[in-house]
């Protein structure tokens, strides 16, 4: 089944750098598995920031909510409610889909 | 190492207004960078406090974009740093926090942080902020040359209108003087030690009742030349000139721990620059013509004397009048110092002829004086 795309527009004059945001978002995912896995809650909380901070500069306004909720849960090491969002994460970057204006 | 983010390079240009960005996240700094750039900015980056102070201290740039949370020293920590060190505390600092916050804003201002931008940034507040940042960055610069050119015009008023009075050296040290302390010789009189020189010309009323009145100036500015250029050699004052007498000051306006021995080098530069023109002028003239100079030290008023339409910088004192005594009974060619002078420069005396004269009384004064009368010989007198 094919999951539904999510579309982003993003400012022209930006395209040439979301290759490489895309590339560390995905290796940022593998850094917040691997947190979790290890119950790093100082590295969690460090990720979630950098994400709430990058994301919507860029015009990714999930990525800054997620980010918001993965830092709130790792003040509180709240791992119930860190999982779910770094699933939702995953699912996110799999479907987000940038169109240029 | 730096990073250079990506993008179209910014062309070269020496007067571009320069901003450097740190952030340990490469997409935050790659973003910023190209916004910037697209404004005509020169942007550098750094991924971290240490690399940041290190870029600040290589380019001096025109403002910083500094992130907060960063590994290492944060930045509250470098905008301390910056702004606590006088080469960079006038750099513009940008935070760069989170929206919500609050407390990371109290924490950047008593840091000493200039502005604060949201993250995520939005770029029109980044713009916006950077432009206003600019603009009193630009106002600034331009009032510190206005400034600057104000100061260099005064000083070299200042220094033309005093150089014909005093050294070039004197007159430098007047001007900037006046930037800090107000114009020395515009200040109330005072009472100062000094040491007070007094040359004139042996011969000279025989020089003016042989010679016409052109031929007498001409001989007379010649004359005054050298021993202009002596008393500035040694960084004299010239209160006054008068006939053929000169009256020059030391420890005046300025402090001179070695007065007495200026003095003493200048009458020494006098009589002997005098020498060669001494001789032509006999050759051309007949005339025995030679300098005789008296130099005396004590307290002395010091300050501006005349009209709301004429005054001139004087000095009144014993140490005056009995150098224009000592002056008065030196032979051409013949230095009379009081006794404290000859005690400060009687290291200096070898190879010239020293007369103890014993105790004096002075035309003017009731008590006797010691005084010593020094020959300077021609090969020492420089």
């Amino acid at each position: 089944m094919t999951k539904t795309s999510l579309t982003v527009t993003v400012a022209k004059d930006l395209a040439d750098l979301i290759p490489v945001f895309f590339k560390n978002r995905h290796k940022e995912l593998e850094s917040l598995r691997a947190a979790l896995a290890g119950e790093d809650f100082e590295q969690l909380r460090h990720l979630g920031h950098r994400m709430k901070g990058v994301g919507n500069s860029y015009g990714f306004a999930t990525v800054s909510e997620i980010g918001k909720r993965i830092e709130d849960g790792a003040r509180n090491s709240d791992r119930g409610a860190i999982e779910p969002c770094i699933g939702e994460y995953a699912d996110y970057l799999s479907r987000v889909q940038v169109v240029y204006e | 190492m730096s990073k250079r983010a990506g993008g179209p390079a910014a062309p070269p240009a020496r007067l571009a207004y320069r901003v450097l960005v740190v952030d340990d996240d490469p997409d935050m700094v790659a973003f910023l960078a190209r916004l910037l750039r697209k404004e005509g900015l020169t942007v550098e980056t750094a991924v971290d406090g240490a690399e940041a102070l290190a870029r600040v201290s290589a380019t001096s740039p025109d403002l910083v974009l500094l992130d907060v949370m960063m590994p290492g020293e944060s930045g509250f920590d470098i905008c301390r740093q910056l702004k606590g060190d006088e080469a960079t505390a006038l750099i513009p600092v940008v935070l760069v926090t989170s929206l919500e916050d609050s407390e990371s804003r109290v924490r950047g201002i008593e840091a000493g942080a200039d502005d604060f931008l949201s993250k995520p940034v939005k770029r029109e507040e980044l713009i916006a902020r950077v432009k206003t940042l600019r603009r009193l960055h630009d106002t600034r610069k331009e009032l510190e040359s206005r400034r600057l050119a104000a100061e260099v015009q005064r000083k070299e008023a200042i220094r033309k209108a005093f150089s014909r009075y005093i050294s070039p050296h004197l007159a430098d040290r007047i001007a900037d003087a006046a930037g800090e302390q107000g114009d020395p010789f515009q200040g109330r009189a005072q009472r100062t030690q000094v040491v007070a020189l007094f040359a004139d010309l042996r011969g000279f009323t025989r020089l003016t009742e042989q010679n016409e009145v052109g031929s007498v100036v001409g001989m007379l500015n010649e004359y005054f030349g050298v021993l202009t250029e002596a008393a500035y050699q040694h960084d004299g004052t010239i209160f006054n000139m008068a006939g053929d007498s000169l009256l020059v000051g030391f420890n005046v306006p300025f402090p001179q721990p070695d007065a007495a021995e200026r003095a003493w080098r200048t009458a020494l530069g006098m009589v002997g620059r005098f020498a060669p023109v001494a001789a032509a002028w006999q050759r051309r003239h007949g005339l025995e013509l030679g300098v005789g100079v008296g130099i005396c030290t004590g307290e002395a008023i010091i300050g501006n004397v005349g009209s709301e339409h004429y005054a001139s910088y004087t000095i009144i004192g014993n140490p005056v009048n009995t150098a224009a005594r000592l002056m008065q009974m030196a032979a051409a060619g013949e230095v009379l110092v009081c006794g404290p002078v000859y005690e400060r420069i009687r290291h200096l005396l070898s190879g010239h002829r020293v007369a103890e004269r014993g105790d004096v009384t002075l035309r003017g004064r009731t008590e006797p004086i010691p005084v010593f009368a020094v020959k300077a010989t021609e090969a020492a007198a420089v």
